[in-house]
This record gives C-alpha cells, sequence and structure tokens, in this order.
C-alpha cells in the first residue's frame, strides 16, 4: 500500500486559489455518484477532494482537467460545497506555479485568446465577418448589444447561429449594436481552466469597451457567456445587463413582437445546457419559444431542465480531446433518438460543436438535425 | 424420533427468572425442552418440588439462583447450595443419576449463563436418556439383593 | 377439582412476537380442553385495551373466577392484567401467567417443540390457578427523604429537582467536593459554553438549598429495607477538619510543606497533603490526606494546625457512620476513564507529549495547571495535533460499545487547539458520530475551521527522529478514504478514552442489589420505556453510571429520575406485593427451625402458644422457611407448595 504524508503547503495553495470550502467535505462520494463523467469513465471527485484536503495531489493525473463544470455535484453536494471552485482552484494551481502541464490543446486555445481574442486563433480584424452584409455595426445610439460569442463569430456552423439571431432581431425591430473591434472572449473557459490572471485582463478590456460604447444590456447567445456576464462581470464591478437569446426571444413573442409565419413541421426535444438550466435556472423561456412556433411538437428526454446530461463541453472541456466512448453527447444523442426527435434543440455553441461532433459518428440517427432555438425560430418567421 | 427430554427449571424471581427473560430480550436461541417454574427464591425450593418433578415423568432438573452475594434475600441462595448438595446425594440414591439434577447461578444480566445451563442439561440428559421410574426400582431390587 | 372453578386462559400474540413462533390457535384450542377451562382465546395483543376488554366481558358475563394469561414475562405486564381483574371485581392474584414470550417464543425458533413447550406452560398455569386464592394487598408508607448517591451533575441536578420541591435530599460525594467531571472539563459542545460558568452556581445552589443535606468525603457502605423505607449507611470519611469552624480561607494549603499529584488535575499538576480538589469546591472545606500526610505517616509536621486561626484542624477525627432513613434512591455514579497505557503502540505513559482527553481538558482549563496554556512538556506551543478517536471503545479488546460523547468533544478540542494554537489539526476517527441538537452543525463549524478528518483507526504511534529541534510523534494509520497508508508528524496526541464504569461499580451494585448489563454499567428496568428505573423498586440510575451520555442527556435523566421519585412521596404510600409467609399454627410442631433461617428476622417464636409466627410488614415472601419447615406448616401466598406441585403435574402432564 502507497505510504502518504500530509503536505499541509499544498491543501493551501489550494485554498488559497479558490477551493475554500474543501474542508467543508465529509467525504459522502455523492458528487462522485452524481457525476456524469462515471457513467463513461472513473473520476472519483470525492477522493480528489480528500486528496486536495490532505495536501497529496497528484497534479500529473488527467483528473485535474476532467471536470466540465456541468454542476450535477454542486447541485446535490449535502455540505454545499463548491466543488467547481475546488477544481478550478487545483487548476489554478496548475497554470500558475507550473507544478504540472496545462493539456496541449487548451494551453493552444487559452494562448489564442490571450493573442487574438479569441479562442480558435482566428484574426481580431475578422470578428464581425459572420455579419454580412454588414449590418448594423455600431451605427445606432443604442445600448443594446449583440455579443455573439467567439464560436458563432468565427466557426462556419456557428456563424449560421449568428446570423440567424441578428435576422430575428431585426425582424422584430430591435435596435441593437455589435461591437466585433473592440470586444474579446469573455474567458469563460479560461477562468475554469485556472488562468485567473488572463481571465481578469480580459474582463478590463470588454468593461472597458462596453462601458466606452454606452451599453447597458448585453444580449448573448452562449450561456457561458451569460454566467461569466451576469455573475462574474457583476462581481468585478459590471453595471450592464445580460440576457441569453432565448429569454429576449420570450420576451419578444410575449409582447408580440416577434410574429410568426411559416410552420415548422418538426418533432423537437430540447436539450438544456448545463450553463442555462442548473447555473441560472432557465429551463422554461427556451421551451415557451419552441412551442410558439407553429408546427414544433415538443418532446422530452429523460434527463432535463436542472438535471439534465452535459454535453461535455463546459470547463474549458471543449478545447480538449474526448476519447470517443467517453463523450457525454453521444449518451445525449441516443436519449433524443429513444423520444423519436427529429431535431435536438440547443441553446448553447459548446453543446453544437458536441453534438455535431457526436452525429458524425452516431449510428442510426443520420437523420436528425441540430438546431440552435435561433435557428428554428429563423424558419418560423420566414 | 430423537429422544426429547422434558426438564423442569426453578428460577428464582430476581435474578435467574429476569435472566432468562433477558436470553428472550436478547433473542439467544436454546433447547426448548426446559420449562421454566417461578420461585420467589431458589431458597423457597422445597426439595419435595424436584422429587415430584422426576414422580411426574421429569427427565432432568434445573435450578437457578442469584450468584452467591447477590440473593435479593440477602443469603437464600447459601441456603439453596446447602440443600441442593444434600438433595444431589438423596437423588443418587433413590437412583437418579446425579447429572440429571443441576444447580446454576444466573444474575440478571447472565442471559447467556442460562442459555449455557439449559443446552448443558438437555444435551447431558439426552446422553443419559429418558429418566424412568423402573429403573429406581431395578436399582432399588439390585441394591437389596 | 372444584366445580366453581372457573378458568378463562387468554393466549397472546404479542403482533409477530409469539403467533410467528408458536401456533396460537393450537394453544388456546387445547387449553379448552382442560378441566374447569370455561373459555379460552388468542388475540393479537392481549395487553391492549381491547384485549383487556376481553378478558373483563368474560369476568363479567361468563363468571370467569381464575385467570390465565399466555403472553410475555410477567416481570412486564402482571400487574396491568392484576390491573384488569381488579377492575373487574375479582381478587388480582387469581392471576397465573404463562411466559410464552422471553422463555417460549423468542428463545426457540418456530415450530412444533416450541408450540409443545408453551402448550406446557399454559398447562403449568391452568393447574396452578385452580389453587389460587384470593390474596389481601399490603401498602407501605413512603418516607418523604431521598438519598442521591454521587454528586456530579447528574445529583446535583436531581437533588436540586428534589430539593426545589421542598422534600430533603442527601447528596452523598465520595471526594471532598462536588462537581464530578464536568468541573474538570474547560468548555462543553456544542455550544462552548464555559463548563465551571454554568456548573458553579448549581454547585452554589447545592450548598444554599436548605433541603438538602450534603455528605461529601462520604460513601455509602450499606443499604437495606425496600422502596419507601430503605435504610442507609452513610461512612462519612475523616477530614480532620472541623468544618463547623473551617471558614475556608486556605492558609492551611498554603502553608502545607507537602505535595502530590492532583486528581482533579488528571495528575498533570500538583495539589497538598491538605487539600480542596479546586477553587471553587463545594464545601470549601479542605480535607487532610491521611495517605500523603506527613504527619500521618511519620508523626511530625502538624504545620497546618499551627497556622489555622480558627483553629479548624483536628487530627483526633475518625471516621464516623450515619443512618439515613429514605424512601428512595437515585444512583448518579458516574464513570471513570479507560487507562490507555494496555495499548502499548499508542505509547501512553511511554512518549511524552501523547494525553488523555481528560487530560487535555485539564490542559485547556484556565484553572488547570497550565492556566490554560496548551504547552508540550519541554513548555513549548505545539504547532499540531491529533485527537484520536474510540481509544478502548468501539474495542472488542476492550469496550465494546460507543462511548458517545468522545466524536463531539474531539470536535471541541479541534476547536480550542486552534483557537490556542492556530496549529493544524489532523482527527483519526472511524466514523464520525453528531447524532444531537446542533451536534452536526458543531462537526461543519470545525470542519470549516480547516481541521483535517482522517477515516482510520490510529496503528501506532512512533517517536520522530529527532532533528536539531524537538522529538515529533510519527502516527501511522490507514487513510481508509484513500486506500493509503498515511503517515502524520504531529507534535501532541490526544487520546479520546472511552467512558468505563466505576471500578467499584460491582460492590455498589451488592449493596443496592442492582443488575448490570454486559458493559459493566447498571442496567435500567427498561432499555426504552423505563430507562432510568432499575428492577429494584424505589431506586434509580441517571447518567454515566447507566452507560456513556453527555451531560444534556445526564441532566434530562436525572429530572426524571426526580419526578419518579417526588411521585412516589406525592403519593405517601407504595402497595406491596402481597406475597408473605404465614404459619399454620394447628400444623406448627414449634421446633423453631424457621425462626434461624429467616433473614429478616421475621418469624417470631409465640412462647404461650407454642408455635411460630410471621411478621407480615418485615416478611418479604421468599419461602426459606417454608423450603425448611419439616411439618409443612409454612406457607408463602401465591407460592404456596401446593400451587407449585400442581404447576409441576400441569407441566409435565
Amino acid at each position: 500500500m502507497a505510504l502518504i504524508t500530509p503536505f499541509q503547503e499544498a491543501a493551501a495553495l489550494v485554498r488559497e486559489a479558490g477551493g475554500l470550502e474543501l474542508d467543508q467535505c465529509y467525504q459522502c462520494g455523492l458528487c462522485t455518484g452524481s457525476c456524469p463523467w462515471n457513467l463513461v469513465r472513473e473520476f472519483p471527485v470525492r477522493k480528489l477532494i480528500h486528496q486536495a484536503q490532505l495536501g497529496v495531489i497528484d497534479f500529473e493525473a488527467e483528473y485535474t482537467w476532467l471536470c466540465t463544470t456541468c454542476r450535477s455535484c454542486v447541485q446535490c453536494c449535502p455540505r454545499g460545497v463548491d466543488i467547481i471552485d475546488i477544481m478550478k482552484a487545483m487548476r489554478r494551481v496548475v497554470a500558475e506555479t507550473g507544478v504540472s502541464k496545462v493539456p496541449d490543446s487548451l494551453w493552444l486555445a487559452v494562448s489564442n485568446i490571450a493573442g487574438s481574442g479569441n479562442p480558435l486563433g482566428q484574426p481580431a480584424g475578422q470578428r464581425g465577418d459572420w455579419a454580412t452584409p454588414p449590418t448594423k455595426k455600431a451605427k445606432t445610439d443604442s445600448g443594446i448589444l449583440y455579443f455573439p460569442c467567439c464560436i458563432p463569430a468565427y466557426e462556419p456552423r456557428l456563424k449560421k447561429v449568428a446570423q440567424a439571431t441578428a435576422r430575428i432581431l431585426e425582424a422584430a425591430g430591435v435596435d441593437y449594436k455589435i461591437l466585433p473591434e473592440v470586444e474579446n472572449c469573455c474567458g469563460e473557459s479560461v477562468r475554469k481552466s485556472g488562468h485567473e490572471n488572463l481571465f481578469q485582463s480580459l474582463a478590463q478590456k470588454n468593461m472597458q469597451a462596453f462601458s466606452n460604447a454606452g451599453i447597458n444590456k448585453i444580449i448573448v447567445n452562449s450561456p457561458h457567456c451569460y454566467d461569466t456576464f451576469k455573475k462574474e462581470y457583476t462581481e468585478l464591478g459590471a453595471e450592464f445587463k445580460v440576457i441569453h437569446i432565448v429569454q429576449y426571444l420570450s420576451q419578444l413573442i410575449d409582447e408580440g413582437k416577434l410574429k410568426f409565419s411559416t410552420e415548422v413541421k418538426k418533432k423537437v426535444t430540447y436539450h438544456d445546457s448545463c450553463y442555462l438550466a442548473r447555473h441560472n435556472g432557465i429551463y422554461d423561456e427556451p421551451r415557451h419559444v419552441l412551442e410558439s412556433i407553429p408546427g414544433i411538437e415538443i418532446v422530452e428526454m429523460p434527463d432535463i431542465k436542472e438535471n439534465t446530461l452535459c454535453c461535455g463541453g463546459g470547463g474549458g472541456r471543449i478545447w480538449m480531446d474526448t476519447k470517443k466512448n467517453e463523450r457525454f453527447s453521444d449518451l445525449r444523442l441516443q436519449q433524443a433518438k429513444n423520444v423519436n426527435a427529429e431535431v435536438l434543440a440547443l441553446s448553447c455553441p459548446y453543446c453544437m460543436l458536441n453534438f455535431e461532433d457526436s452525429l458524425i459518428d452516431f449510428q442510426g440517427a443520420v437523420s436528425m438535425e441540430i438546431k440552435d432555438i435561433v435557428e428554428l425560430v429563423c424558419e418560423g418567421i420566414a | 424420533m430423537s429422544f426429547e427430554p422434558k426438564i423442569i427449571a426453578f428460577l428464582c424471581n430476581w435474578c435467574s427468572y429476569a435472566g432468562a427473560d433477558l436470553a428472550g430480550v436478547s433473542r439467544s436461541k436454546c433447547s426448548p425442552n426446559v420449562m421454566s417454574i417461578r420461585l420467589m427464591c431458589s431458597g423457597g425450593l422445597e426439595p419435595a418440588f424436584v422429587l415430584k418433578a422426576f414422580k411426574e415423568g421429569a427427565d432432568g432438573v434445573l435450578v437457578c439462583g442469584c450468584n452467591l452475594g447477590d440473593c435479593h434475600y440477602v443469603d437464600g441462595n447459601y441456603k439453596t447450595l446447602m440443600r441442593m448438595t444434600l438433595l444431589k446425594k438423596l437423588v443418587k440414591q433413590l437412583g437418579i443419576e446425579e447429572e440429571r439434577v443441576r444447580l446454576q447461578w444466573v444474575c440478571a444480566s447472565c442471559a447467556e449463563d442460562f442459555v449455557q445451563a439449559v443446552n448443558t442439561i438437555t444435551n447431558d440428559v439426552k446422553a443419559l436418556g429418558p429418566y424412568t421410574q423402573i429403573k429406581i426400582e431395578a436399582e432399588a431390587e439390585t441394591s437389596r439383593i | 377439582m372444584d366445580d366453581d372453578i372457573k378458568i378463562g386462559v387468554y393466549v397472546c400474540h404479542c403482533g409477530h412476537n409469539i403467533a410467528d413462533v408458536i401456533d396460537v390457535e393450537d394453544v388456546a384450542q387445547r387449553a379448552r380442553k382442560s378441566g374447569n377451562v370455561s373459555v379460552s382465546r388468542d388475540y393479537v395483543y392481549m395487553c391492549s385495551s381491547k384485549g383487556q376488554n376481553l378478558i373483563k366481558q368474560d369476568i363479567m358475563q361468563l363468571g370467569i373466577n381464575r385467570v390465565v394469561v399466555a403472553a410475555c414475562s410477567p416481570r412486564l405486564y402482571e400487574q396491568t392484567f392484576q390491573n384488569v381483574l381488579r377492575e373487574s371485581g375479582l381478587n388480582p392474584y387469581l392471576l397465573q401467567i404463562a411466559n410464552v414470550r422471553e422463555q417460549c417464543a423468542w428463545v426457540h425458533e418456530a415450530g412444533l417443540q416450541a408450540t409443545e413447550k408453551a402448550n406446557r406452560l399454559v398447562h403449568g398455569a391452568i393447574r396452578r390457578v385452580s389453587h389460587h386464592s384470593p390474596v389481601e394487598e399490603q401498602s407501605v408508607p413512603v418516607f418523604p427523604a431521598t438519598l442521591v448517591i454521587g454528586g456530579g451533575i447528574a445529583g446535583i441536578q436531581a437533588a436540586l429537582e428534589i430539593a426545589n420541591s421542598r422534600h430533603v435530599v442527601y447528596l452523598v460525594e465520595r471526594e471532598p467536593s462536588i462537581g464530578g467531571h464536568m468541573a474538570q472539563f474547560d468548555k462543553t459542545f456544542p455550544t462552548l459554553d464555559c463548563s465551571a460558568c454554568i456548573l458553579t452556581p448549581k454547585m452554589n445552589e447545592v450548598s444554599r438549598n436548605p433541603y438538602i443535606r450534603l455528605m461529601t468525603y462520604s460513601e455509602v457502605t450499606d443499604v437495606s429495607g425496600y422502596v419507601g423505607n430503605f435504610a442507609v449507611k452513610v461512612k462519612r470519611k475523616a477530614r480532620y477538619i472541623d468544618e463547623d469552624k473551617c471558614v475556608g480561607c486556605g492558609i492551611c494549603q498554603e502553608k502545607c510543606p507537602w505535595s502530590t499529584a492532583s486528581e482533579f488535575d488528571a495528575g498533570l499538576g500538583m495539589r497538598k497533603a491538605v487539600y480542596t480538589p479546586f477553587p471553587q469546591a463545594i464545601p470549601n472545606i479542605p480535607v487532610i490526606d491521611r495517605e500523603r500526610c506527613v504527619y500521618f505517616l511519620k508523626g511530625k509536621c502538624r504545620a497546618c494546625e499551627k497556622v489555622c486561626e480558627a483553629q479548624a484542624i483536628n487530627f483526633e477525627q475518625e471516621d464516623m457512620y450515619i443512618d439515613l432513613q429514605v424512601g428512595s434512591i437515585i444512583v448518579a455514579t458516574g464513570f471513570d476513564v479507560f487507562d490507555p497505557t494496555p495499548i502499548v503502540q499508542y505509547g501512553y505513559g511511554r512518549l511524552p507529549n501523547v494525553f488523555t482527553s481528560l487530560e487535555f481538558e485539564r490542559l485547556c482549563s484556565p484553572s488547570g495547571p497550565t492556566g490554560g496554556q496548551l504547552k508540550l512538556v519541554s513548555g513549548r506551543t505545539p504547532e499540531s495535533v491529533a485527537i484520536i478517536h474510540c481509544v478502548g471503545s468501539r474495542d472488542k479488546n476492550y469496550n465494546a460499545y460507543c462511548s458517545r460523547v468522545c466524536c463531539m468533544h474531539s470536535l471541541k478540542y479541534s476547536h480550542l487547539f486552534k483557537e490556542k494554537t492556530g496549529g493544524e489539526v489532523y482527527q483519526l476517527y472511524i466514523d464520525m458520530r453528531c447524532a444531537g441538537k446542533a451536534y452536526e452543525e458543531f462537526y461543519e463549524r470545525v470542519q470549516g475551521e480547516h481541521v483535517h478528518f482522517i477515516r482510520g483507526k490510529l496503528a501506532s504511534i512512533a517517536a520522530g527522529v529527532t532533528d536539531a529541534e524537538e522529538d515529533n510523534l510519527i502516527l501511522t494509520c490507514e487513510d481508509t478514504l484513500l486506500g493509503n497508508l498515511i503517515n502524520i508528524s504531529v507534535d501532541m496526541v490526544v487520546l479520546c478514552v472511552a467512558l468505563e464504569p466505576r471500578h467499584d461499580t460491582e460492590q455498589l451494585s451488592h449493596i443496592l442489589r442492582l443488575g448490570r448489563s454486559h458493559d459493566g454499567f447498571f442496567l435500567e428496568r427498561h432499555p426504552k420505556l423505563d430507562p432510568v428505573a432499575t428492577m429494584s423498586e424505589g431506586i434509580f440510575v441517571v447518567g454515566c453510571c447507566q452507560g456513556p451520555k453527555d451531560i444534556p442527556d445526564t441532566v434530562a435523566q436525572a429530572s426524571a429520575a426526580s419526578a419518579r421519585a417526588l411521585a412516589m412521596i406525592s403519593k405517601g404510600k407504595m402497595e406491596m406485593g402481597a406475597i408473605t409467609a404465614s404459619v399454620d399454627e394447628v400444623v406448627c410442631s414449634g421446633c423453631k427451625v424457621c425462626n434461624a433461617l429467616c433473614p429478616y428476622s421475621a418469624i417470631f417464636f409465640d412462647e404461650i402458644s407454642n408455635v411460630s409466627r410471621v411478621n407480615q410488614v418485615l416478611c418479604k415472601g421468599c419461602n426459606v422457611c417454608g423450603a425448611a419447615c419439616p411439618s409443612g406448616a409454612i406457607s408463602t401466598r401465591n407460592f404456596s407448595t401446593i400451587q407449585i406441585l400442581a404447576e409441576i403435574e400441569g407441566v409435565l402432564a
């Protein structure tokens, strides 16, 4: 049996890096039991926490980088321990002290963000290219900003989502602006992967840019941007309001500003993203929007709302490789297939990337479409 | 069918009856051949009770009292001890094997002692076989010759 | 047999308890065939009011005049069923109980043999009850004073409860002061109240209350009599100090040149040969320790005598025996702590800086040997401590039971250590047991103070390799949550030792005629429904002498027992079992054999009639006389020769 000796200095590092609630854990193991990783592979969350308590952490282990920050464990932890904070803190220790190596692919994404403001490493100057023909590049005096998230801004599949969003906003007569020249990645995955300093600098830059442009309300596509702006930027002193596009659409529909004209005859199931449903309790609005689109029949999968099954993309995992048979998104697709859905509706760019990826190899459901809610809305107003 | 002896146990109210009850409360298992009769004190056991039991067909008799020094009635069990010593001699003379009569101290919390005593006397008596009065007469006959 | 005898037989299922093992219907049916049995029934719960009504109705409507109940032990419900008879106009002694639960269903497997035995027991009871005749009950007055043995928090609480209702309490304490273990504690969990601050007001109340007769430095040496009227002998050990003259100035202690280890400080501090155990002692009157006083040992000194202005020192004092009369007795003798020396791998007594929990309490206490400063033997402040749970508890090699308070006091120690030193705290536990109001919350609070919890039982402690600095202690155990062996280096170790029965529990159990459970603690009458009473009527057990428990539970028990004692006093009398012996004067030959046998001297010889007679108040019904009477002239009510013989016949028929 391997002999260990408590190393309080290491435990102190984790605590200082934000893992303050470490000691509240009484080792019941509910976190391990509720973690989606254990559906596909071993991830001993409870054990990692105990190792952190004693300072006997194996920073080099793959475990350090597994957590998707889906919040399943935090939601049910009987001691109320914010386990995400502990995972974040352990990564931060690695990133800041160099006791081990940050995984290459993650490191690349982080470097890209540091260099060009987006994780894909695309030129900053092309951030607004999705908006062709150039729509409303900061021409109005509006205080409303549409912040599409880096992926819809650059990634070919997701660009369609950004474009659909813009089309809907225009159809509803919303006076908004975009700021591709000055905006940067919100820094969500940067912070979750332990790069605190970079996050702080991104946040300051963004807050300054938004403030200079007189922004008081931001519409976002990504639940990750939503969570970061709403909670973390606010903690840093931001005063703008944040609204996720599904919330905004729900409002526009209720106010009668968005009228549907085309039937979308599809059987649709909605996948709650962790950051909307579990982190922020937003799960009625997307369903309301889908219900409002004429022709859509909604079917529900087993794991919904705050008990949703993570796609596997949070916590920086979207930039890391996940082995083929260890992808939660595969399990989720199977759930969607089991309820005979024709369309898997999403509201998160990360989910979109993961599900599109899963669909390529997914056996027997080639007919299933993966769409963002805004795309379905767009079809309905065409 | 195997021989299932009938054994009478005389228990004093304060220690041994309570000890036997505790065996039940603790769900200890013991042989069902022993049937107890409650007395206030083992010192109140009339020797005639033991003989009566054999006369009525018992195969053995167990007498239980408080531990020496613990008698609810100060020293009743010392009297039991003396009487039982004499009684054992008497039953022997009557041709009843000594092992058929057993004295055991059982305190109120000594459920295991009681269970053990019950099982021991049951096994002893089973080994001896049924007690028959014919045997007494036969042995009495032998001793006369 | 008598044609007028009409027996009712009632077989109880006791839910599943009896019915699952014994064929109760068969028992009821076969009873019906016995002579004189007029009615035989089985019912799910005979002791329920519905069950009781069955019997009542039969008595009223069918004219049943003898009752056999086949149910649980007569030690439990005989009185209940006696009341049923009483309420139906029958004499309560026309009842016989066949114990088919404790002594049949619960000790046997289900089946024919168990049913056969039950049938025999019931048949014995049927034969016996035919010979029952009415017996008149007696009652005894209850003497309105109470004895409380032990002056810890349990005894103090009990004494105050009773005294506050203006009844006399004798509070007997072995040590020179009341206060018990609670006086030794620093803080109490989970509220962290200062123990002395909440205890001393109660101690003072004891000394002020005019209804409490406080006897410290005293021991109960003999108890006779019975409920309502116990005769108690108390030995008041010589203090060698005149309590009436002593003003408690303390000069004798100051000037006494002889010191010894202080029991109150768990041996960590010193006291004088003349001493009060601690400054807030009640009474504030010192004692001279005969074993340590040089005058007693060598015949010289008497320094205290010279300095005592009140002239209270009296070397001529002798032990005194005092006789008390009380109606009930509350036993509150507390616990001893386990001596961990036999667990050699823990190094207690061998390795410096390995302490017991009680020693740690004294080290933390502002009135303790270090003035409340945590210090290692070297005088340095420790930077780390390991607190070891279950030392001598939950361990079949020592005590199989859980001592119940250790998890909580070890959490308290963690807090105190953090507060006093800011150092690292390791808890080595098997299970955390924090059941109690606000206990789990306290656990969570202490966790938040960065205490390290390691699930695993300590295997060994070794002295660390000596650096230039100081020896440390290296602990080895398995961290069962990681599956790794773990080595922890600390400055100090606290062994949370088991709470054990007092070393002289056995002796006291003989004096009081109390039963003890397997663990050695006093046995309560019923573990759930009668937790403070004992099998000895009028004697109650409270606090840790009945089993390990914390202060709130102890205080609750003490109050409960006081209520029981007060209820007896308020009623004024106790109904006594009517089981006594009597002499048939026609048969008695006047041989006097019985006279000397009676342990209560209840038999006297009437010289005029030339027969022996039994004093009915003194007689307790043991039948020792009856068993010895050569003429068969003595019979004990309800346990008569003819009744027992009938039972034998019935069981074996």
